[in-house]
C-alpha cells in the first residue's frame, strides 16, 4: 500500500508539471487555433535560460526561475511578430501553422544546442533533503514542483475567471469574432495569451528540469507528447480539461507501474502508458473530456 | 571539398533522395491526396525494415520473402493505426500519428531480445556475434553491378532505388486518375460531402493510411539495404519532418511533384555540408550539424510562409483551401 | 399505402436545449413536402438526424421500411435518401464534372479489389457514366463550366451543381435544405422548375427546408411547421397558412418571415 502512496504522490508531481504545461497549450489553441508544436522545446528554453542564470551566474532558483519564465514569455512574444502575424495575415490554413510550428520546433531544438551544448546540466539543489509525509518519500524538487503547480494553478484559475484581461481571453477563446465585434482588443488579446502560454512553458520547464534532475535541450521534445495526450484528455482548448487531463496522465502513468498491477508495467513504457490511456480515451469520448464534438 | 565533386558521393546523396521519394510518396497518397495528417510516416519505415532484418537474421529466411512480409506488416501497422484514430478530427489524429510512431521506436528500443534494443540491427543475432541482415542483398547489388558494368556500388544502388521509385510513381499516377482516386480527392476536400454521396470514408481512409504505410515500408527496405546497419534512433521524427518537407517544396497533390522535392531537398541536405566558408568556419564540426537542420527548419519556415504552394503547386489550389 | 418516410417521436438534445423535441410526421412517394418555421426551431437537426449526419437521442425514423436512425450518412445515401446542405458543399478543387460523377452510385470503378481485377468493366461505367454527367450539366446549364475548379463557380451556379448531383445519384427522396437561400429571383424560378420536373418525370419525393413562403405555397402539396422543437401544424399550404399557432409561432419570434397575406 506504501507503495500505491508513493507512486500516487510521484504522479501528483508528474502531472501537475503536465498540468501547467497542458494549460499553456490550450490557451493558445482556444485563441489562435494554432497547435504549437514547439511548446515543449519552449519548456526547454524555459530551463536552459534558468540553469544559465542558476548555474554560471549562481542566482537562487527563484530568480533563476523567473528569469526562465520571463525569457520564453518574451521568445513567444517575438515569435508572434515575426511568424505567427504574417502567417494570420496569409489566413493561413490549419496545416500550415502545425508544419509552421514543426519547424519552430526543430530550428528552437538545433539552437538551444547550438547555443547550450548537449550535455545534461542540473539546478543547484540538495538531492537528499527529503521531506516524509506518512510513508510517502518526496525530494525537495518534488516538494517545489507540486507546491508551485499548486498554485499556479489557483492563480491563473483567479486571472481567467476574475481579472478583466482574464475575461478578455475567455471571451475571444468563445467566440473571436464576436469578441472583435464587442470592442475586445484582438492584438493585446493575444499578446495576453502569448505572454501567459510563454510563462507557463518556462514554469513547467524549470519544474521538470528540477524533478528530473538533469535535463539536455531534447528533454522538452520529450515532454511535448505527454503534454499533447494531457491536452486531448482533457479536450483541446480548455483550461479545466488542460488541468484534469495533465493530473489524470500524470497519475496513471505513475500508477500503472504498481505491483498491484498484475506485477505492473515495466517503468521504461511510462509514455507508452500515457499513449494508451489516450487512445483509450479518445475511442470512448473522441472530443476528450471537456471538449468540443467538432472542429470549430 | 573534393568531395563536392566526388560522383560518389552525389550517387549516395541520389540514393538517399530515392529513398524519400518513396516515403514522401506515401505521404502525399495519404495527405496530399486523401487529406490524412499522418506525422508518423517514419514507423512504418522501422516496421518495414525491422520486420526484414529480424526474419533474416532470427528465422532465416531468404531475403526475397522477408522483404514483401516487411511491406505487408507496414500496410498491417497502418491498419492497426487507423482502425481507432481515422474517425478523430484533424488535429487529434496528428498527435496520435506521432505517439504511435514514437511507441515504436520505443518497443524497438527496449524490446532488446526481439529487436536488437538501441545498439541496432547489430545485436539481432546470438550474442557475441555481430548479426547481418544484409547478405543476399549485397550478393544481389554485386551481380547487378557486374550487368550494369558499373565501378561503384552505390552508382548500383542508385539505379535500383529509382527504378523502384520511377515504377512507384508512375503506378500512383495511374491511381489517381481512376474513380478510387477521385473519391480519395473527395475526401480530402469535404469529408461529410463524401458521406452524403454514399462513399464509405472510413473505409477510403484505412486504405490511403495502408498504401502510403507500405510505400514507407519500401523506403525501410531500401534504407536498410544501403546502410546495412540500423537502430532505433535512426527512425526519429525528423525523418517524417523531412517527408513533408518534401511535398511542400514540390506542391501537394501532384505525383511527379514529389521526386522533385526529394531532389531539392537533397541537394539542401547534402549541400549545406559544404559550408566550409565563413561565418560557418567559426563553428566546431558538432555545432555544424546544427546549423544545418536550423538552416533546413528556417527553409521550411520560408515555404510556408511565402510559398506554400511548393514550388510546382497551382496558387489557385491554395486560394480555394 | 405505407409512406416513404415516416418519423416517430424523434428527439435531440444537444446539452440542455431539446433541438427536436418528440416530431412525427410522414413523407409519401412522389410528393414534395416543406418544412418550415422560425429560425432556431429545429429543422436543419431534424434534417441531419434524418440524413445520419447528427444520432437521434430518441424515436424511430423509417424509410422505404427500414428503419434508418442507426445508420451512418453514408449507408443512408446509398439507400436512396440523398441531401443538400444549406452552403452548397462541392468538392472545391475538383472540376465541376468531377463533383457529379462523384454522385454515381456503385461504380466499380471506385473500388479497388474491382477496378484491378475488373478494369474494363469499370473504364465501361466510367465512359458511360460521363457521358451522363454531360447530359445533366446540360440540363442545369453548367456544361460550358465542365471543367473548371467549383470553387470558382458563383453560389446560383453551385447549387445547380447540387442539383445535378442530386440528379446523378438518382435518389428515392430528397432532403433540400435552404434551396433558395442565397439565390437570385430569375435562378429561384429555374430551381422550382427543376424540383417539379423532377418530381414528375423520375417520381421524387422532396423533403424542403425553406424559408422562401412563396416557393412553398407554389410547390409544396404539404406543409409541416415547426417551432421550438415540436411539430405544430401539418397539412395543405392554405390550411397551415391560417394557422393560429403557426401565425404566432411566427410572429411571436423576432427572427423569419411574416406569413404572406
Amino acid at each position: 500500500m506504501s507503495d500505491f502512496l508513493q507512486l500516487l504522490a510521484n504522479g501528483l508531481v508528474e502531472g501537475s508539471i503536465y498540468a501547467i504545461a497542458a494549460l499553456g497549450v490550450s490557451l493558445v489553441y482556444a485563441l489562435l487555433r494554432l497547435v504549437n508544436f514547439a511548446y515543449g522545446d519552449m519548456m526547454a528554453f524555459g530551463a536552459l535560460i534558468a540553469y544559465g542564470c542558476n548555474g554560471p551566474l549562481h542566482q537562487s532558483m527563484v530568480v533563476s526561475a523567473l528569469a526562465g519564465m520571463a525569457a520564453t514569455a518574451v521568445l513567444c512574444l517575438v515569435l508572434d511578430v515575426v511568424l505567427w502575424k504574417p502567417l494570420r495575415a496569409r489566413r493561413a490554413g490549419f496545416m500550415s501553422l502545425f508544419l509552421a510550428s514543426i519547424a519552430l520546433s526543430l530550428l528552437l531544438r538545433q539552437g538551444l544546442l547550438l547555443g547550450a551544448g548537449p550535455q545534461p546540466e542540473a539546478y543547484h539543489v540538495n538531492p537528499y533533503r527529503v521531506f516524509v509525509l506518512g510513508s510517502v518519500r518526496l525530494s525537495e524538487a518534488q516538494v517545489i514542483a507540486i507546491a508551485t503547480a499548486g498554485a499556479t494553478i489557483v492563480l491563473v484559475a483567479l486571472f481567467l475567471a476574475r481579472t478583466t484581461a482574464g475575461q478578455t481571453l475567455r471571451a475571444m477563446a468563445d467566440d473571436r469574432t464576436l469578441a472583435a465585434i464587442a470592442g475586445v482588443d484582438v492584438t493585446r488579446a493575444t499578446q495576453l495569451a502569448w505572454i501567459v502560454s510563454g510563462l507557463l512553458a518556462g514554469l513547467a520547464g524549470v519544474l521538470a528540469g528540477l524533478v528530473e534532475y538533469s535535463f539536455d535541450p531534447n528533454f522538452g521534445f520529450e515532454l511535448l507528447l505527454p503534454v499533447f495526450a494531457a491536452v486531448v484528455l482533457g479536450g483541446i482548448g480548455s483550461a479545466y480539461g488542460a488541468l484534469a487531463g495533465g493530473l489524470a496522465l500524470g497519475v496513471a502513468e505513475e500508477l500503472s507501474t504498481w505491483s498491484g498491477f498484475a506485477g505492473g508495467v515495466n517503468p521504461t513504457y511510462k509514455p507508452v502508458v500515457a499513449f494508451a490511456v489516450l487512445a483509450l480515451a479518445l475511442l470512448v469520448r473522441p472530443q476528450g473530456f471537456f471538449g468540443r464534438a467538432r472542429v470549430a | 571539398m573534393s568531395t563536392l565533386f566526388s560522383g560518389d558521393f552525389w550517387a549516395f546523396v541520389g540514393v538517399v533522395a530515392g529513398i524519400y521519394t518513396i516515403l514522401a510518396l506515401g505521404l502525399q497518397i495519404q495527405f496530399g491526396f486523401t487529406g490524412l495528417l499522418n506525422f508518423g510516416q517514419v514507423a512504418f519505415m522501422a516496421i518495414g525494415a525491422y520486420t526484414m532484418a529480424i526474419l533474416v537474421v532470427k528465422e532465416g529466411w531468404s531475403t526475397w520473402l522477408a522483404a514483401p512480409l516487411g511491406i505487408a506488416a507496414a500496410a498491417v501497422g497502418g491498419l492497426v493505426l487507423g482502425l481507432p484514430s481515422v474517425r478523430l478530427r484533424s488535429d487529434y489524429f496528428a498527435i496520435v500519428t506521432i505517439a504511435f510512431s514514437e511507441i515504436i521506436r520505443y518497443v524497438a528500443t527496449n524490446e532488446d531480445a526481439l529487436t536488437g534494443g538501441s545498439q541496432g540491427t547489430i545485436a539481432l543475432g546470438k550474442v557475441g556475434t555481430a548479426a547481418q541482415y544484409n547478405t543476399q542483398w549485397s550478393s544481389f547489388q554485386s551481380r547487378v553491378q557486374g550487368w550494369l558494368g558499373f565501378s561503384s556500388s552505390d552508382a548500383t544502388m542508385l539505379v535500383i532505388v529509382w527504378l523502384v521509385a520511377v515504377a512507384l510513381l508512375a503506378l500512383t499516377a495511374l491511381a489517381v486518375r481512376t474513380p478510387w482516386g477521385r473519391v480519395l480527392k473527395s475526401i480530402r476536400e469535404d469529408e461529410d460531402a463524401a458521406a452524403s454521396l454514399g462513399k464509405n470514408v472510413f473505409s477510403y481512409k484505412l486504405q490511403a493510411l495502408a498504401i502510403g504505410a507500405a510505400l514507407a515500408g519500401i523506403a525501410g527496405l531500401f534504407y536498410a539495404w544501403e546502410f546495412s546497419f540500423f537502430s532505433p534512433d535512426d527512425f526519429e521524427p525528423l525523418l517524417t519532418f523531412f517527408a513533408w518537407m518534401i511535398l511542400l517544396l514540390g506542391g501537394l497533390g501532384r505525383v511527379w511533384a514529389v521526386p522533385i522535392g526529394a531532389g531539392v531537398f537533397g541537394f539542401i541536405f547534402a549541400g549545406t555540408r559544404f559550408l566550409d566558408f565563413a561565418p560557418f568556419t567559426w563553428f566546431g564540426s558538432d555545432q555544424r550539424a546544427y546549423l544545418r537542420l536550423i538552416i533546413i527548419g528556417l527553409v521550411i519556415l520560408a515555404l510556408v510562409v511565402f510559398r506554400p504552394q511548393g514550388l510546382l503547386g497551382r496558387k489557385q489550389e491554395m486560394v480555394l483551401e | 399505402m405505407t409512406a416513404l418516410l415516416e418519423l416517430d417521436a424523434v428527439a435531440k438534445a444537444f446539452g440542455g436545449v431539446r433541438a427536436v423535441d418528440g416530431v412525427s410526421f410522414s413523407v409519401e412517394a412522389r410528393s414534395i413536402t416543406a418544412l418550415i418555421g422560425p429560425n432556431g426551431a429545429g429543422k436543419s437537426t431534424l434534417f441531419n438526424c434524418v440524413a445520419g449526419a447528427t444520432r437521434a437521442d430518441a424515436g424511430r425514423i423509417i424509410f422505404r421500411g427500414r428503419r434508418i436512425e442507426r445508420r451512418p450518412p453514408h449507408r443512408i445515401a446509398r439507400a436512396g435518401l440523398a441531401r443538400t446542405f444549406q452552403t452548397a458543399r462541392t468538392f472545391r478543387r475538383m472540376s465541376v464534372v468531377d463533383n457529379v460523377l462523384l454522385a454515381a452510385a456503385d461504380h466499380p470503378g471506385e473500388h479497388l479489389p474491382r477496378l484491378v481485377l475488373r478494369p474494363a468493366a469499370a473504364r465501361a461505367r466510367e465512359r458511360a457514366l460521363q457521358a451522363r454527367a454531360a447530359e445533366l450539366l446540360d440540363l442545369v446549364g453548367l456544361s460550358a463550366h465542365a471543367q473548371a475548379y467549383a470553387g470558382t463557380l458563383s453560389g446560383g451556379q453551385r447549387k445547380l451543381l447540387d442539383l445535378a448531383r442530386v440528379l446523378m445519384l438518382e435518389p428515392a427522396l430528397v432532403l433540400l435544405d435552404e434551396p433558395m437561400a442565397g439565390v437570385n429571383p430569375v435562378l429561384r424560378g429555374q430551381l422550382l422548375e427543376h424540383v417539379l420536373a423532377l418530381r414528375e418525370q423520375l417520381g421524387i419525393t422532396f423533403l424542403i427546408v425553406e424559408h422562401d413562403l412563396d416557393f412553398v405555397m407554389r410547390a409544396a402539396d404539404r406543409v409541416v411547421v415547426m417551432n421550438e422543437g415540436k411539430l405544430i401544424a401539418a397539412g395543405s399550404p392554405d390550411a397551415v397558412r391560417s394557422d393560429e399557432a403557426v401565425v404566432d409561432a411566427y410572429l411571436g419570434t423576432a427572427h423569419g418571415a411574416a406569413v404572406p397575406a
